[in-house]
């Protein structure tokens, strides 16, 4: 009995649509240059500086993929292959957007 | 280090601008590189063979839920030696000097004109007509590494290295802006450097192999290989232990 439960754990084979796969990356990364965009504008606007800017953008990558989670519900493996990756994929690339926002908020509100 | 007070008024008719400029030649460069392409002429020769790749390739992959006659009759169709597919099919091996076909000089031209084109001349025109002012500064220490970087046509031995100088600001927006351009124009838009990888991930249906009679024999070699082990054959007894279980 216990070696069929062992058999049945194995994971099965898994088909995936390249298509669909393409798509949700595709809406994960508008999600994320939109964060980035409005994060960044918030952090110049609260005049954040040094390291509390680079925590506030680790907060906001944590938060948007707590909202990915919290939205695709117990069934994230029908949409994503993997959890982490929706965390870490274009991490730096967002950065960048996040920078030049808030640099230009910041600018714009506090500098002059 | 004293703070240094910048003129309101460098916000409004430089800081600002250069935003804008460096968003709107984006956008502007989309449209002008739309005008420009031209599209590609496709003969059906070359679809088919791209056709023909992938339907090995599918096979090679999921051939496994095939019975073993049908694996070997798709398979013999590619690759028996006297009328397999890819035996038959002679392909003039491409070796297409980019430089001796007009289609594709005109094409590349084309490209450094909507691309590298504007870089130039926006930046020189930035470059000249915003000179020398210190628009804003980095909302976090920087080391002096990037002074020059980012102090570029103001060079002020003492100043913190987190001012930024106009010419530098304008870089900065050519790079940053990047990913907004995917959001506001959508994906594939050619104000994007990176749009080039996007096509070769998706288009893999209209991908034409470059060489097709090297990709040929690559792919008849690899299907040769490919041994046929049929994942259906236990099927049955896995359905019955499964009914077994559940009552």
């Amino acid at each position: 009995m216990s070696s069929t439960k062992a058999k049945d754990q194995k994971p099965e084979p898994v088909v995936y649509s390249e298509a669909a796969l393409r798509n949700n990356a595709v809406v994960v990364e508008y999600c994320r240059t939109s964060m980035a965009a409005l994060s960044g504008s918030t952090a110049g606007i609260l005049g954040l500086t040094g390291l509390n800017g680079f925590a506030f953008y680790v907060f906001a990558v944590v938060s948007l993929w707590a909202m990915f989670l919290i939205k695709a519900g117990p069934n994230w493996h029908k949409y994503y292959v993997s959890r982490q990756s929706v965390l870490t994929n274009g991490f730096f690339g967002a950065l960048f957007t996040y920078v030049l926002f808030w640099t230009f908020i910041y600018g714009m509100v506090h500098v002059y | 280090m004293a703070e240094l007070l910048l003129d309101p008024k460098i916000r409004l008719w430089v800081f600002l601008p250069i935003v804008i400029i460096t968003f709107l030649v984006g956008i502007v460069r989309h449209y002008v590189s739309i005008i420009l392409s031209s599209q590609k002429k496709i003969e059906i020769i070359q679809v088919q063979d791209s056709q023909v790749m992938i339907r090995a390739r599918l096979l090679r992959e999921n051939g496994k839920y095939l019975p073993r006659q049908s694996f070997a009759m798709r398979r013999h169709w590619f690759n028996n030696e006297d009328t397999g597919y890819f035996k038959v099919q002679k392909r003039a091996a491409a070796s297409q000097n980019p430089m001796t076909d007009p289609g594709m000089m005109t094409d590349m031209l084309k490209g450094n004109v909507t691309n590298v084109l504007p870089m130039i001349v926006i930046g020189g025109w930035i470059n000249w007509m915003f000179s020398g002012f210190l628009t804003t500064k980095v909302p976090f220490p920087l080391t002096l590494r990037f002074k020059p970087m980012l102090q570029r046509g103001v060079e002020l031995a003492y100043l913190d290295a987190s001012w930024v100088s106009s010419a530098s600001w304008y870089f900065l927006n050519v790079f940053g802006l990047r990913t907004i351009y995917t959001l506001v124009l959508g994906e594939n838009n050619a104000a994007d450097q990176s749009k080039v990888m996007q096509e070769q991930m998706s288009g893999a249906a209209m991908a034409m192999p470059p060489d097709p009679k090297a990709a040929f024999k690559a792919e008849w070699e690899a299907l040769e290989i490919t041994e046929h082990r049929w994942a259906l054959a236990t099927a049955e007894a896995d359905l019955l232990v499964n009914e077994a279980k559940e009552q």
